[in-house]
């Protein structure tokens, strides 16, 4: 074992103060990002729940489409443009836009419509519609909604008569685990997104063409090939580019990625100072071992070398320990139906940036090595 | 015992001086104060509280600047003056030649007596792995503390913890070894056995060793015994029992 490891175990009591500020910050850092992702993941909710295999299918929306919500009508004609592509399926419509809820309790909200083919094989149906829902929802003029809005949008339950856009509909079920950050998921097909849409919706068009691609590869080539072809009037992203696109999208948008920000420079300047001054005192502490080196002729740095081997294992250690909270924290937000998406790369980033934290309160508590003399040693 | 003592001193310090403090609260440490160090002796430097006895080992052993004066030191053939040296050379001439001891052990808490050793080989770069491992516990052998060779301070009492002091300041194999009051937190009995160390270190190894201590007890057992008072050194007849040098 390392001297400086061996002392961390030595003195841990001493050097407990900047591992918590370390786990502190790790557990902070985290978090904060892992329930930013999880909150933006509703936003691409109409991608990842759809019946489809993300990484075979191709989205086609109008030109330079950031986010799912925000996809202009397209010419149905574009078909052409797909179809007959080898290891490209026919491509089938998906209509989505926003529409004017009017509750039957009284009172609006604004929703956003799914309209999608229904029948088996349908790329773009919600996958967590019942066959029966998809059935029902054939029918023109019924919806489906999530449980987590029906008090939201006035709705006691199946058989209740709201209207979108002035057009009366009919709930006939729920859902459940789609929840939303702005308006409310309606799901339908896409005849009755067309008639409540009305001249929201040129004739013969659709908001989104989605193919299936025989593999992933190909998935991503043909994408790749229709945006250079066609970049002037339409895009083309894999499922998978569209869905973190929109994720995306949103974070910069809201500039909630600069909330986060704040809070995690918050998050990591507490931790450096704690750590900082754990450092500093500890090396304090030990200025007379240490003194008695530099009298013998151990060169200075070999010391300032032990400090910031010293700050690297506080980092470890810290980032080790914050691994359980993270997870125990995010159980107990999954609980609570938050979800926290703590994703490998989250992990990576915090860590790699507490370590860098430890290793800046370690480079700031190398002063108190510059000040340990041999001369004190005979005061 | 005779001390083993050849004719020529191999630190000298010439016309010492050392003064603190500015205008009326100046006060002379050290005045013209000259004296050598023989190899394979064990020399005594005593005096009242504030004699000075300190800041003469302090310049001597290259870590206070005299005012004037020069420390002459055997190096590799030559003699050279010692804070004629940039900081970095003198902080590699000690590393070369020179051992401490304290009287506060400074010891670090977290490392066995082992590796208190160890440290000083391997970061001084005289020995890495196993060999440092093996001077080590070669050193605390002949110091009679193999038992206590994974133990750390904690578990040693205050004459084993000097003990290990002595060692970590000898396992280099140095030229010189000053050493600070390094019986007076022990009993006579321990600090007995400290002051035939040091004395051992110096007759066997041909070590130049220079004690600063209160302790009057200690002066049968050295080759030399100066006295500092008011910044003046002189030396002092050896009670019986101690060895002359001149």
């Amino acid at each position: 074992m390392s001297y400086a490891l061996q002392t961390l175990w030595h003195e841990r009591q001493r050097y407990a103060s900047g591992v918590l500020a370390v786990t502190f910050s790790a557990v902070l850092i985290a978090l904060q990002c892992g329930l930013l992702l999880g909150l933006f993941k509703i936003t691409s909710i109409p991608i990842d729940h759809t019946s489809s295999d993300l990484d075979h299918t191709i989205w086609i929306g109008s030109t330079a489409v950031q986010s799912v919500d925000l996809g202009k009508p397209i010419p149905e004609s574009f078909t052409t443009r797909i179809a007959g592509l080898p290891g490209i399926s026919m491509p089938e419509q998906y209509i989505v836009n926003y529409g004017n809820f009017t509750k039957p309790t009284g009172g609006t909200e604004l929703c956003f419509l799914l309209g999608s083919r229904l029948d088996d094989g349908g790329l773009a149906a919600a996958d967590v519609l019942s066959p029966e829902q998809r059935a029902g929802l054939t029918e023109p003029f019924t919806i489906i909604i999530d449980q987590s809005d029906a008090k939201r949008l006035g709705i006691a339950g199946p058989g209740a008569k709201p209207k979108i856009n002035g057009k009366e509909v009919t709930v006939i079920g729920m859902v459940s685990g789609l929840k939303t950050l702005a308006a409310p998921w309606v799901f339908c097909s896409t005849h009755t997104a067309r008639q409540l849409l009305g001249h929201l919706l040129p004739p013969n068009h659709t908001t989104y063409l989605l193919a299936r691609a025989d593999t992933p590869a190909r998935a991503k080539e043909v994408a790749t090939q229709l945006r250079e072809q066609y970049g002037s009037d339409m895009t083309a992203y894999t499922a998978h580019d569209f869905s973190s696109g929109s994720r995306w999208y949103w974070l910069t948008r809201t500039k909630a990625g600069i909330a986060i920000g704040y809070a995690a420079l918050l998050g990591l300047l507490v931790g450096a100072v704690i750590t900082y001054q754990t450092l500093y005192s500890a090396t304090a502490a030990s200025a007379k071992e240490f003194a008695i080196l530099l009298a013998l002729g151990i060169p200075r740095w070999r010391i300032s070398v032990m400090v910031m081997a010293q700050s690297f294992w506080v980092g470890i250690i810290g980032i080790l320990l914050s691994y359980p909270v993270c997870l125990l924290l995010r159980e107990a937000a999954r609980a609570g139906s938050v979800d926290v998406d703590l994703r490998w790369e989250v992990l990576a980033g915090t860590s790699g940036v507490t370590t860098v934290m430890a290793l800046i309160a370690g480079t700031l508590a190398l002063r108190s090595v510059k000040k340990i003399e041999p001369m004190d040693l005979l005061r | 015992m005779s001390a083993s003592v050849s004719t020529n001193p191999t630190l000298r310090g010439v016309s010492l001086t050392r003064t603190y403090g500015d205008g009326a609260k100046r006060r002379a440490a050290l005045r013209e104060v000259s004296l050598g160090l023989y190899p394979g002796q064990l020399a005594l430097l005593m005096g009242p509280s504030g004699s000075g006895k300190s800041t003469l080992l302090a310049v001597l052993s290259g870590l206070l600047e005299p005012d004037s004066g020069h420390v002459l030191a055997e190096d590799r053939g030559e003699e050279r003056d010692i804070w004629s040296m940039t900081s970095k050379q003198r902080e590699e001439f000690r590393l070369r030649t020179t051992g401490f001891v304290f009287q506060g052990y400074n010891l670090f808490p977290a490392l066995t007596a082992r590796q208190q050793l160890e440290i000083v080989l391997k970061w001084g770069g005289y020995a890495s792995g196993g060999e440092a491992r093996r001077q080590a516990d070669a050193m605390l052998d002949k110091l009679g503390l193999s038992a206590n060779r994974h133990k750390k301070p904690a578990q040693l009492s205050g004459g084993e913890k000097q003990r290990v002091a002595i060692g970590r300041a000898l396992v280099k194999n140095p030229l010189f070894v000053f050493a600070d009051e390094p019986t007076s937190a022990l009993d006579w009995e321990n600090g007995q056995r400290v002051i035939e160390m040091l004395r051992d270190a110096a007759h066997e190894r041909g070590a130049s060793i220079l004690v600063v201590s209160h302790d009057h007890r200690i002066v049968p057992f050295v080759d030399v015994y100066y006295h500092l008072e008011d910044g003046h050194l002189e030396e002092r007849p050896l009670t019986p029992g101690g060895h002359g040098v001149h």
